[in-house]
């Protein structure tokens, strides 16, 4: 019976960290850039998410568009007005440059909210229901249904529309998509946008499980950057096998061998995996 | 030895012959301003060596910094050995933890590379906050040393040698067989070069001189705990004082680390917090406007608009 119960805890705890990576995966993929601002883009969701509970009262799940919405002409800006500006170039003015954007952020956020430890507990926070002697907390349960929702939303946007198939032509050959007249400094403004919105959107359902800091965002730019590898770059589906991989090996390791080292968990699968597997589990032949 | 090779070398004894009369002339402030700036220039400069001349952007350098400030704070306080031997195991051991670190890692590339260094920091300050003999989040206490000399002094003897270290590699054979690693690594291991191996040398140098920094920063602070050793900024700083100056030169680092503490030591006198939002601030417009670098932009003496508008201009979409 406990096995069934850390199983479901790690798989409710997945679907969270499948659209983290699904985000990063996608700005990854289309740009070429890892960013390292992910996390503080997750911390800001959360921030927006406790701010429209303790000032406007808003229930975190009916705030959630907003939230998206709100990060998602955030990542726009930022692509537009700075990203595009270097986005040619090589690999670690890339990485540096989002580098300063996550001390940027995490520092405006000392200065807002101060550093102390928030939360956001709407009046059903602490209840569950049990099914055949599982017990599965309500807010968590929402949750991973959410995480369920937008994974689909973004997965039909990305194959089913002419934006997302724009999006893919830019990836594939940003020449090619060029010449076809994709407005490509464009797309790569959208494609930033989406992936903001959905660290946003992971990081108001974050904040209902999780405290909320300034600095919550470092760890979880690593766990989204290992899950996106873990699954495969280059495959949407990828980020959330990864998600659920990395959500059960936190499970169980937390109720076996103890909570102490969570980020070291997640550290040392990535170590194994790019030394045994480099192309992730459901990935392609890709250059590093 | 040519004559040429002579004049870096007199020119770097006269400055440090000059810097060393300093605790005689200026104010106790100052100097501790000195030590920090002497810290923080050894950091960009070790940074350096694994960042700059070979090329491999490494994101977590902190991790030997706080290795060697944790081994040397454990072997004076719960050993009781004294700091001569304490200090320079601290060295010892962050360079045995980044060639051990370094050769699964620096088999990684890119993206890869960056992330895993970022990992390993994080991991170990992870590490450290549950090490009963480090005193957990707790921290350790080191006596206190009454004047700040000694401190002074080493900071700047290890500033000495890893400057003078930077200066050999682009110089020497070895050196040039990083930068061969930077431009074109199946290239260079086509030439004969060990890669894996020059590189986890290029590593291994790189923490001894980030743990030695670490070892005298613990004594001098005497007090440590796993977020003041391990904290991201220390990373940052290295890697934007080498690279505002220029990374792959050799006074790039310096001039970075020399023109950057004393802004930030300005602003922090002001509000902690914006010394690191400068930092930040920093990166993103060195990053657009001048990628290469201070001693790029000395020496093509482009002081004029035009050279940060073209190199606004080089990557944009």
């Amino acid at each position: 019976m406990l096995i069934l119960q850390v199983l479901i805890n790690g798989i409710l705890l997945g679907g969270l960290y499948g659209i983290m990576a699904l985000g990063m995966s996608l700005i990854w993929g289309v740009m070429n850039i890892v960013n390292i601002a992910h996390g503080a883009l997750i911390m800001l969701g959360a921030y927006i998410t406790f701010w429209a509970f303790t000032l406007l009262g808003w229930d975190p799940f009916l705030s959630l568009p907003v939230t998206v919405l709100l990060l998602f002409l955030y990542g726009y800006l930022l692509q537009r007005v700075v990203l595009n500006l270097i986005v040619r170039a090589q690999l670690f003015i890339t990485l540096l440059i989002t580098f300063g954007i996550e001390v940027v952020m995490v520092n405006l956020a000392r200065i807002f909210w101060t550093s102390d430890l928030r939360q956001v507990t709407p009046a059903y926070a602490g209840t569950n229901f049990s099914v055949g002697g599982l017990t599965i907390p309500y807010v968590r349960f929402w949750v991973f249904l959410t995480t369920v929702i937008l994974s689909v939303l973004f997965l039909l946007l990305l194959e089913r529309t002419r934006l997302g198939r724009a999006i893919r032509a830019t990836t594939q050959e940003l020449r090619a998509a060029r010449l076809t007249g994709i407005p490509v400094a464009q797309i790569y403004a959208v494609t930033f946008g989406l992936g903001a919105a959905l660290a946003g959107a992971a990081g108001a359902l974050w904040g209902m499980l999780f405290p909320i800091t300034p600095t919550m965002g470092g760890a979880l730019t690593l766990k989204s950057f290992v899950v996106a590898v873990l699954g495969g770059l280059g495959t949407m589906m990828g980020a959330i096998v990864g998600g659920l991989v990395l959500g059960l090996a936190e499970s169980f390791s937390s109720t076996y061998l103890g909570p102490t080292y969570p980020n070291a968990i997640s550290f040392g699968l990535l170590v194994l995996l790019l030394i045994f597997r480099p192309t992730g589990v459901l990935g392609r032949r890709e250059q590093g | 030895m040519s004559t040429k090779r002579w004049v870096p070398i007199l020119v770097g004894l006269m400055v440090v012959l000059a810097l060393g009369a300093a605790p005689g002339v200026v104010s106790p402030f100052i100097l501790q301003f000195l030590i920090n700036l002497f810290m923080l220039a050894v950091l960009a400069e070790s940074w350096n060596i694994i960042g700059g001349f070979t090329g491999y952007a490494s994101f977590g350098n902190v991790a030997f910094f706080g290795i060697g400030a944790y081994t040397t704070a454990v072997l004076l306080t719960r050993v009781g050995a004294p700091f001569a031997l304490a200090l320079p195991a601290g060295g010892v051991l962050a360079m045995l933890f980044a060639a051990i670190v370094g050769l699964p890692i620096l088999r990684l590339k890119g993206h890869y590379f960056a992330i895993a260094t970022l990992g390993v920091a994080e991991t170990m300050r992870e590490v450290v906050y549950n090490l009963e003999v480090a005193g957990a989040g707790t921290g350790l206490v080191m006596p206190i040393l009454r004047s700040p000399m000694p401190f002074f002094y080493l900071m700047l003897a290890i500033l000495a040698a890893v400057t003078s270290l930077n200066w050999w590699l682009s110089e020497s054979r070895f050196g040039y067989g990083l930068i061969a690693i930077r431009e074109d690594e199946d290239a260079a291991g086509v030439m004969g070069i060990n890669t894996p191996l020059y590189k986890t040398i290029a590593f291994a140098l790189s923490g001894v001189f980030a743990g030695l920094a670490g070892g005298v920063y613990a004594y001098w602070i005497t007090f440590i705990d796993p977020e003041a050793v391990f904290k991201v900024i220390i990373t940052i700083q290295m890697i934007i004082m080498a690279v505002f100056g220029g990374a792959g030169t050799i006074l790039g680092p310096l001039l970075g680390a020399l023109v950057l503490a004393s802004v930030s030591e300005w602003l922090s006198t002001h509000l902690v917090t914006l010394a690191e939002l400068f930092y930040g601030l920093i990166i993103i417009l060195v990053v657009i406007f001048m990628p290469k670098g201070l001693s790029d932009l000395i020496r093509q003496r482009a002081f004029s608009l035009r050279y940060f508008l073209k190199n606004l201009r080089e990557y944009r979409i």
